[in-house]
């Protein structure tokens, strides 16, 4: 995966007045750190930054930050957004190494129809939308893929039945249910299961 | 209706309503949303007509989480009352909410019948709301920047 280059200028001025004139002018206040590096207060064009978070890495993407002279390989850690605008306001920029293993968030997407539950009127519920994943950066995926089509009422999928790409491996308990099909409301999943029980207590 | 089972004081303060909303900004449970875009007071009644309205909708199928809870008491004094002797008596209770805060959520259903329950719930608020997915669900996360 090739890196995306971004401009970045060094931040003099601190605090939220100055972030509130730097947004008003097109530009988002971000700082940069890890790997050794001291941290440094910048900020970046918000037109260029869109283009670098929307690509088809998503936003783990591996960018290479030009800050006054100095490039560094990085990747947007923790973005904040307006509540309402959901507008960029803030980025942190992880400085990282192509040979070692980063954790990132990556969304967690269903795929297929499950015609097994929604025929019986019941529903699939999905836990877990994003999972902490371990990979080198180039590594790291745009989101991990469960198949939900042969799923049927009762059913659920953990975090260990995700395939997973070569190189990523989940930091998270594996045996966290990802996904749940409930029956319809006002059912049980094992309707066989009470008469059964009923007949061993008498 | 949704209401403190007990409360540590009967009646409150009105309060300020600045700002936007501090938490509850992302739809985190379901699939789609509803999200504040005004600041106000949004009654017991009007979170379970808002509820109705959606679950009527949908028939069957379908999962309603209801992210906000009633918990301020408002006051009113008894009509052609004088002034004086204290507050009034607690009438109803109301959810705080701030423009941001995501009101219900909504999971199961396809985007389409989700918007048409959402929007009825929205006609059911004293607040303007919009409808919102998910980051994610059905395409990829886009970031958005002014």
């Amino acid at each position: 995966m090739a890196e995306i280059p971004l401009v970045a200028a060094v931040r003099e001025e601190r605090g939220s007045r100055s972030s509130r004139r730097l947004l008003h002018a097109g530009h988002v206040p971000a700082v940069v750190y890890g790997h050794g590096v001291e941290p440094v207060a910048v900020s970046v064009n918000a037109r260029a930054l869109r283009g670098a978070l929307t690509s088809e890495a998503g936003v783990n993407a591996l960018l290479d930050l030009d800050v006054a002279g100095a490039h560094h390989l990085v990747i947007a850690r923790e973005l904040q957004r307006h509540p309402v605008r959901q507008t960029l306001s803030h980025v942190d920029f992880q400085v990282v190494s192509r040979d070692e293993v980063v954790s990132a968030e990556v969304a967690v997407n269903l795929t297929g129809e499950p015609l097994g539950v929604t025929r019986a009127g019941g529903t699939v519920e999905h836990l877990v939308l994003s999972v902490q994943v371990k990979a080198k950066p180039a590594d790291i995926p745009t989101h991990l893929d469960v198949d939900v089509a042969a799923l049927e009422i009762g059913d659920s999928l953990q975090l260990g039945d995700i395939a997973l790409p070569s190189g990523v491996s989940i930091d998270a308990d594996l045996e966290t249910a990802v996904v749940v099909a409930h029956p319809p409301r006002g059912e049980s999943a094992e309707p066989a299961s009470a008469p059964a029980e009923a007949a061993a207590e008498s | 209706m949704l209401m403190p089972r007990k409360v540590k004081h009967r009646k409150q303060h009105r309060g300020r309503l600045t700002g936007a909303a501090k938490g509850g900004q992302t739809v985190d449970f379901g699939d789609y949303g509803i999200q504040a875009l005004e600041p106000g007071w949004i009654t017991a009644r009007q979170i379970e007509a808002a509820r109705i309205a959606m679950t009527r909708y949908v028939r069957r199928g379908g999962k309603v989480w209801i992210r906000v809870f009633p918990d301020k008491p408002v006051t009113e004094k008894p009509a052609e009352t004088r002034m004086g002797s204290g507050k009034g008596n607690p009438e109803r209770w109301v959810a705080v909410v701030r423009p941001g805060r995501i009101l219900f959520e909504l999971a199961g259903v396809d985007e389409q019948l989700a918007r048409g329950a959402m929007e009825r719930a929205i006609q059911k608020l004293p607040i303007k709301a919009r409808f919102v997915v998910r980051a994610g669900v059905g395409s990829e996360p886009e970031v958005q920047v002014q």
